[in-house]
């Protein structure tokens, strides 16, 4: 089935999001904006405006609710999902790089950069899915890291853990309450460009610029499965369902124009979770992917691109029927 | 000799596909339990509602 382009952002995408049920993708670029579509046609439904600065994050209740975004602007901004409305907004010293709910959406997680002699740092605020709350602006719990700057966090299942991506390829595990450091692990040889948990956050997969990717255990970050890319990767999903995942990345933007959109290699590539072999391709961006997502109940997926589009795609046929020998033989039970 | 040395080799790939495919099989039993059993029957919001993932796919 031909994918659906969006293209209404213009420039870089950033960010893109579904909703729990799949029926909305949200999705962020450089240009200030957020916009909302109906997943299975395009349609553009709303346009979130009021940040002055690029977006790096979204992140939407499970109830579809309310929406936080955060921003170059050293801002994080609430937004009633609905109307567009902008309902609060918390402010930083630094750029917001990460701003996500965790699997209740009590608690709020932000990642502001290193810059200008503040440390990169993670804050944590409790949340209500209210319209009507003001939500707390004092932070419960704030996490640093001054050796080794924070790339992306989230909170793993049961809000048990905070794990972190660094800049160096490390991976951090933090309690979930009190923030005490329990593990950093060696993962990637460079910086880590994105984290996703599979759907019960047992497990998550990092990608790096370093080229590879990597599945690890939540729980004491037991590196699982390593896949291996021609390019730098900027971002990886985990498909429910199939035992697959997608990976995008690209050459840089500063190397680009040396290199035709062939040899830029900005395709989503699929490979098997288990075995780790590249399964296949899918063409279409004409710059790196920046960001992938799949939907939750796996039925397609969507790529945000440097070229300031999004491609919907719904998997066809012959997406689900495909299975290695091994599991043809072995069905699981 | 060629293609007994194929057969051979794709003998050791099946093999350890068998292999993977149980190793992981194997970890995920366990992971999910550990997870039922401390979640304590307690589904959180970002996995409610989404049951009716079972459509026909054409």
């Amino acid at each position: 089935m031909r994918p659906i382009l969006l293209k209404g952002h213009e420039r870089p995408l950033t960010k893109l999001k579904y909703n729990r049920e799949g029926d909305l993708l949200f999705t962020t670029a450089r240009d200030k904006i957020v916009n909302v579509y109906y997943s299975h046609n395009g349609e553009r439904l709303g346009t979130y405006m009021g940040h002055q600065g690029a977006l790096w994050d979204v992140d939407v209740d499970p109830t579809s609710t309310l929406l936080v975004t955060g921003a170059a602007d050293n801002t994080v901004k609430l937004w009633e999902v609905s109307t567009g409305r902008c309902l609060q907004t918390w402010e930083f010293n630094t750029a917001v790089k990460v701003s996500t709910f965790n699997e209740d959406a009590d608690r709020l997680l932000v990642v502001t950069e290193a810059r200008m002699g503040f440390q990169g740092t993670i804050h944590v605020y409790p949340f209500v899915i209210d319209l009507e709350a003001k939500q707390a602006t004092e932070p419960i719990l704030t996490i640093t890291s001054p050796e080794n700057k924070f790339t992306k966090a989230g909170f793993s299942y049961l809000s048990k853990y905070i794990i972190a991506g660094h800049a160096d390829g490390s991976v951090s595990q933090y309690d979930g309450k009190t923030g005490e450091l329990l593990k950093n692990v060696p993962v990637h040889d460079k910086e880590i460009t994105d984290l996703q948990f599979a759907p019960d956050m047992t497990y998550f997969i990092t990608t790096s610029k370093d080229k590879t990717a990597r599945i690890l255990d939540t729980k004491n970050l037991k590196i699982m499965k390593t896949y291996t890319a021609d390019a730098p990767l900027n971002t990886g999903a985990i498909t429910p369902k199939k035992d697959f995942i997608i990976l995008g990345g690209g050459q840089d933007a500063k190397d680009v124009t040396t290199t035709t959109s062939r040899q830029g290699k900005f395709e989503a590539r699929f490979y098997h979770k288990i075995f780790e072999d590249e399964i296949g391709r899918l063409k279409g961006h004409f710059g790196p992917l920046n960001h992938i997502v799949v939907h939750p109940a796996g039925t397609g997926f969507a790529s945000g691109g440097e070229d300031g589009y999004v491609r919907v795609h719904h998997f066809d046929k012959s997406y689900y029927d495909f299975l290695y020998d091994v599991e043809r033989m072995r069905p699981e039970n | 000799e060629d293609l007994a040395e194929e057969s051979q080799a794709s003998k050791e790939l099946i093999a350890q596909r068998i292999r993977l495919l149980e190793e992981w099989r194997a970890w995920r039993k366990a992971v999910v339990a550990e997870l039922e059993a401390e979640r304590g029957g307690v589904v959180p919001l970002a996995q409610r509602g989404s049951e009716k993932e079972d459509e026909v796919i054409e």
